[in-house]
């Protein structure tokens, strides 16, 4: 393959480019050189996201000296998926799992994200994020940020390494991070969006268009600036899976009629502009669903974070059978798959159950929210939950029997899930009963960095020079499917990571 | 509630009217705001107003009191919710020409019995 002629295609792009931001509106803004730029301000940093990734690059990046970092946010609110987020959080070699006594390492931590990724993560950013995953868990703690005073083994986890915060949410970080921001005097811009890249001579980032007075979705007049940044641009904007169009194109099952976990703002226009410079995109077509999700609330809502948590001491029954027909903590893919196969003979979704014992559920906060606002159910007997779900009563009554032997041996024969932490909680009157079915949740898939968070052209193979991306907009990280708890660290380390290689270069 | 006075004497001194009559309006937005228009359009009639524009006469602090809930529902506070604090603007929520659901309801099932469409 010629290099030559790939280039030349690429410089045809950017004529085009050219071309039409001379004849069309600013709102059609495509990255452009700098011949001619209006430059309207001028900034030392330039951040773009108000997530995690975002909110850790900005405060790193103050930390290492800089004076003048903005972050510009498109949506009228600060925190994309961040602030609406679980705030799970897996660390190895934390306080708490000294505390707790449980042994963890690095390496661990990887294989089981590796294992997770099906061969195709990227085993380099693994291991340097969960390097520094302490560090960033620590950035949180000194804003302010608390966490429940226990541990939690998600799905694909060997061992418990998930903080969760007291709020069960990311805002639990979002807001403390957002107000440390604005305390150490980072500039934050709401509805002001970015429309694309100023390249200078050689191909650099040298500035960004920003569009104000935004608001989402609506049609309303703005401006559009030219910003010139000094040092360079983190590329923080998240994921895409509220883009229909868009992650159709990857996986055409993902149409509007499957729910979706994430913020209105996870739509991958920044993500499309670093493509459009060169970035490599990878594996954009593994496009995470959350098997916690319940078909009774909107979104993440409740129930999510209380199956979370109880998945490793619950039983999820197929409504046709009355059986079990997964490993409960399985990763997220192959749960999501095996939920979406419980149909009723006709073949429609018949969602699945989720079982606990209220003795356990009733430990964490979420299980009191379920039951109030009616996303659900409490019962105290079997016969009570099998008629209001139309469970078939004597496999079910069988199966429950056969799961508490396995909680008694610590063994599950049927599907060889990880008992260590069902230790003790048998399946017992009264009942809490959730309903379960994937939703769209999170993209593996965007640009590719390396471990100082730089984003490669995939013409030149070398880093493109001032731009720096991080979080969930980069791809390739996770491999085939992200374990729970993992994007937070990711977010806040690559963030820091984008920050002190933009403070180095 | 001195601002909320200035805004009625605002609304009274100006001869405003509007073109198209069949705009829908809070009845209480009625009295205090009468046809001024730019009462709340700060940015030129055909904008949406600004996220301040509604601060001239409500105080959040005063809202978040007002729609405070339980303790262990503190932070289903709209005015002050676990999200976004005290920062979500108003119109997220509230659209005085158009209904609009609260932004709560992307994700939960709340109710929110005083909560004009
Ligand atoms: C409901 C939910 C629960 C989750 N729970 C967990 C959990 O418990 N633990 C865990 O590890 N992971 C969890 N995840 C995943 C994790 O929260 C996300 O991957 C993470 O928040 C992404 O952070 P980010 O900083 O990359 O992007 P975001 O937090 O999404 O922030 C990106 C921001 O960029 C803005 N933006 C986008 N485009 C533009 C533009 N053109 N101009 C300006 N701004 C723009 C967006 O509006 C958004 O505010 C969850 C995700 C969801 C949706």
């Amino acid at each position: 393959m010629s290099t030559n002629n790939l280039l030349g295609r690429r410089n045809f792009i950017k004529g085009i480019g050219a071309a039409s931001i001379a004849i069309a509106a600013p709102a059609m803004a495509i990255s452009e050189k700098t011949d001619g730029v209006e430059w309207d301000k001028e900034v030392e940093i330039l951040i773009v996201g108000s997530g995690f990734a975002g909110l850790a690059a900005a405060i790193e990046a103050t930390r290492q000296g800089a004076k003048d970092v903005h972050i510009f946010e498109k949506m009228s609110y600060y925190g994309g998926n961040s602030a609406i987020n679980g705030g799970l959080f897996a660390a190895p070699q934390t306080p708490m799992q000294k505390k707790e006594g449980i042994k963890d390492s690095v390496d661990t931590m990887v294989q089981d994200q590796v294992n997770a990724g099906r061969g195709i993560a990227d085993v380099a950013l693994l291991d340097h994020i969960a390097k520094h995953a302490m560090e960033a868990l620590q950035m949180t703690l000194d804003v302010g940020a608390e966490y429940h005073p226990y541990l939690q083994q998600l799905g694909g986890h060997s061992v418990a390494r998930t903080y969760q915060t007291t709020v069960s949410c990311g805002a639990g970080i979002t807001q403390p991070l957002l107000e440390e921001c604005r305390k150490i005097g980072v500039h934050t811009h709401n509805r002001t969006k970015f429309e694309g890249f100023i390249l200078g001579q050689n191909d650099e980032v040298i500035g960004v268009k920003m569009h104000d007075n935004y608001y989402f979705g609506e049609d309303q007049p703005g401006k559009t600036s030219n910003i010139r940044v000094k040092r360079g641009v983190i590329m923080a904007t998240g994921g895409f899976a509220q883009n229909i169009d868009l992650r159709m194109s990857q996986d055409p099952t993902l149409t509007a009629e499957v729910g979706c976990t994430n913020a209105p703002g996870a739509t991958g226009e920044g993500m499309y502009q670093m493509f459009r410079l060169g970035a490599v995109p990878v594996h954009l077509a593994h496009i995470q669903s959350g098997p916690w999700a319940s078909p009774d609330e909107g979104g993440f809502g409740y129930v999510s974070n209380y199956s979370i948590y109880n998945f490793p001491h619950s039983i999820a029954i197929n409504r046709l059978t009355g059986q079990r027909f997964m490993n409960e903590i399985a990763d997220r893919k192959t749960r999501a798959d095996a939920e979406l196969n419980c149909r009723d003979a006709k073949g429609d979704a018949l969602p699945p159950i989720l079982i606990t014992s209220y003795k356990d559920s009733k430990k964490h906060p979420n299980t009191k929210k379920v039951i109030k606002y009616n996303v659900g159910w409490k019962f105290d007997s079997i016969e009570d939950l099998a008629k209001h779900f139309e469970v078939p009563l004597t496999p079910l009554k069988q199966q429950i029997g056969e799961y508490n032997e396995y909680v008694k041996t610590q063994n599950d024969p049927q599907f060889g899930k990880n008992m260590t932490e069902a230790k003790g909680k048998f399946i017992e009157a009264p009942f809490t009963v959730v309903r379960l079915w994937p939703k769209v949740h999170y993209c593996q898939g965007g640009v590719q960095i390396n471990t100082k968070a730089e984003v490669k052209d995939s013409l030149t193979g070398k880093s493109i020079k001032g731009l720096y991306a991080a979080g969930e907009v980069t791809g390739g990280i996770h491999g085939v499917s992200r374990l729970g708890s993992c994007s937070i660290p990711e977010c806040m380390v690559m963030g820091m990571t984008a920050a002190r290689s933009i403070m180095k270069a | 509630m001195s601002k909320l006075k200035a805004v009625l004497a605002l609304a009274l001194g100006c001869l405003l009217t509007l073109s198209a009559q069949a705009i829908e309006q809070r009845d209480y937005h009625k009295e205090v705001i009468g046809k001024d228009c730019k009462a709340c359009h700060d940015n030129g009639i055909k904008q949406f107003p600004s996220d301040q524009a509604c601060l001239q006469c409500h105080d959040v602090d005063d809202l978040a009191e007002q729609s405070a809930r339980s303790e262990e529902d503190k932070w289903q506070n709209p005015h002050n919710n676990l999200h976004y604090g005290k920062e979500l603007p108003c119109v997220e929520c509230h659209g005085e020409h158009v209904a609009k659901k609260p932004i709560c309801s992307n994700c939960h099932t709340f109710k929110y019995d005083k909560h004009q469409e």
